[in-house]
């Protein structure tokens, strides 16, 4: 099998960087800057599983410290190059945009307001990146001649989907975790970062968290959705392969990382915890814990959802 | 003039010679063998088998397949390569040994699964189609030692008149309803092309093989597409129309006071 764990981990993380890193960024564009330390969140958080996919690409290549070849080339048509180049460029500008929110403590007035507007742009630019990143994941395996991958177009947006209630949950389960001990008062979380000049915290409403939880089921019902055509149009596509594709997914060899990896713990298990459980009702007793469970079937299941693909259209 | 080789199944006996003389000119180590029910061995190519002969048993009938690279003028192997180590000298499709990472898409690319990767070596490793000996006024060592000459090599042009005069042979004189010529217009045209005495699924070849990339912008649109949808619903519907709302009923609230 050419393509292993490495490389399936390796597009659950590029993943979860790119989705986390979408999410926060529209709920600070949509929900207004108080909703800023979110994104700045996402952005700091968002390289170290970016780096770790980085790190895990070239220890499964055949020549590791050829690594450098891929950098030679930018070939659009190439799913692999683009996504080498997304990637680095994600990480870059992830940098960059971290190393803006250090210096804002310690610049001037005029420096901070320019660095605030360098910052925004580069914002955009990164939300542009996330969207190729995530899509990217998809795309890798879609453009081969393995029918579970190629024989529809519904890889990269189940991919999409995937990376963004993985983003979410990543992202909330951060918040919930590191800042249960710090809610200051009932509106809002104090998140901790630790920053090269010392310590700040940021401060994440409450309600934001809330509605993600609530966004979070919109995105998995998405997913299902997509998942459900992904599998119908391989039971009924007359593309050679196509069938014995579904027969292994769903009754053969990966039936058991399929129905409870996937269905369950990335489809089924956080919808009904979503529904039982209101994001409006944080405080609830109850709700919190509901919240952190359903977040790691969704990082699991995502995770098995990556594996089973990958292993599924090698075999 | 391209060259090619043509594979005329019909005259084909499974005598293998063209898989051993792959081994000797390139080199190759030999893959230890078992039984598995059937005389074809090994059971895939790899990277150190890069021709091997398939055997497929019908009642009173044998047929045999010499499987290699088909050296693809739309190659998906050669477009989808992140680094630019596989490319066409000639009609050869090429992986470059030295500049090949081993990331393994072109094995994921290719749709008669023919590059494998090494472990020694860490690349991505097929037929040359003998390209030091082809680019000498010599045959590839499979076409040179093949014994029935079901295996040639010489001109494209030449080869795909030999094949169709073959098949209308093979359809009026030996009944064979189904022969055909394999790999003119796949793919832009292969270079290895077949006399097939049936469709190409009896022999394990695709009907109709495709590009990789042949559909690559309308997978990257439709990623698009739903991240445009997943930023809409949910999240403009939940934090700006929500949060709209609540505006303007704070504002209704504030204003009855």
């Amino acid at each position: 099998m050419a393509w292993s764990a490495p490389i399936y981990v390796y597009l659950w993380l590029a993943g979860m960087a790119g989705g986390s890193y979408f999410a926060a960024f529209l709920v600070e564009r949509f929900a207004g800057a108080h909703n800023r330390g979110l994104s700045r969140l996402a952005t700091q958080m968002g390289v170290f599983p970016a780096l770790a996919g980085v790190f895990l690409l070239i220890i499964d290549l055949g020549n590791p410290l050829r690594f450098w070849h891929l950098l030679t080339q930018f070939d659009v048509y190439s799913a692999m190059s683009m996504g080498t180049w997304i990637l680095i460029v994600w990480v870059i500008v992830a940098v960059v945009m971290s190393i803006l929110y250090w210096s804002e403590a310690h610049a001037s007035e005029s420096a901070t307001r320019l660095m605030q507007r360098v910052g925004i742009g580069l914002g955009w630019f990164e939300l542009a990146l996330s969207v190729l990143l995530i899509t990217y994941t998809g795309v890798l395996l879609a453009t081969s001649n393995r029918a579970l991958w190629a024989s529809s177009i519904l890889l990269p947006p189940l991919f999409v989907a995937s990376a963004v209630s993985t983003g979410i949950a990543i992202l909330v389960t951060y918040v919930l975790v590191v800042a249960q001990l710090t809610v200051t008062h009932k509106a809002e979380y104090k998140v901790p970062i630790r920053q090269l000049t010392g310590s700040t915290e940021w401060l994440i409403p409450i309600r934001t968290i809330g509605r993600l939880w609530e966004a979070e089921a919109i995105v998995i019902m998405f997913e299902l959705i997509i998942l459900i055509g992904l599998v119908t149009w391989l039971g009924v596509s007359p593309i050679a392969g196509a069938s014995e594709a579904l027969n292994e997914l769903a009754f053969g060899k990966l039936a058991v990382p399929f129905w409870i990896g996937v269905v369950l713990l990335a489809s089924l298990i956080p919808l009904t915890l979503d529904m039982l459980s209101p994001g409006k009702e944080l405080e609830r007793k109850g709700v919190f814990q509901a919240i952190l469970a359903s977040s790691s079937c969704v990082l699991a299941g995502a995770l098995f959802l990556r594996a089973v693909i990958v292993v599924g259209g090698q075999l | 003039m391209a060259k090619a080789r043509l594979i005329d199944v019909s005259k084909c006996i499974g005598c293998r010679a063209c898989q051993v003389a792959c081994k000797q000119w390139n080199n190759l180590e030999a893959t230890p063998t078992e039984q598995r029910g059937t005389y074809e061995n090994p059971p895939q190519l790899s990277s150190n088998t890069w021709v091997r002969v398939q055997f497929r048993e019908r009642p009173n009938e044998w047929l045999f397949r010499t499987q290699t690279c088909m050296h693809c003028t739309d190659a998906g192997c050669e477009k989808v390569c992140p680094t630019g180590a596989i490319s066409h000298q000639g009609e050869v499709v090429f992986i470059d040994q030295e500049w090949c990472v081993g990331c393994g898409y072109c094995i994921q690319a290719c749709p008669f699964q023919v590059p494998h990767k090494d472990e020694t070596t860490g690349t991505a490793r097929k037929c040359t189609f003998c390209i030091d000996r082809i680019t000498n006024g010599e045959q590839p060592a499979c076409a040179k030692t093949c014994p029935p000459n079901a295996l040639q090599f010489g001109e494209r042009d030449a080869l795909l008149n030999t094949a169709k005069q073959r098949v209308q042979t093979l359809i009026l004189n030996y009944g064979y309803r189904s022969a055909q010529v394999y790999g003119e217009k796949e793919l832009g045209g292969l270079h290895t092309l077949y006399v097939l005495t049936d469709s190409p699924t009896v022999f394990g070849l695709p009907e109709e093989p495709k590009v990789a990339t042949t559909l690559v912008g309308t997978q990257w649109l439709s990623g698009v597409v739903a991240a445009g949808v997943i930023a809409v619903l949910p999240f403009w519907l939940l934090f700006k129309r929500k949060n709209n709302q609540n505006h303007e009923e704070n504002s209704d609230a504030g204003g009855g006071r």
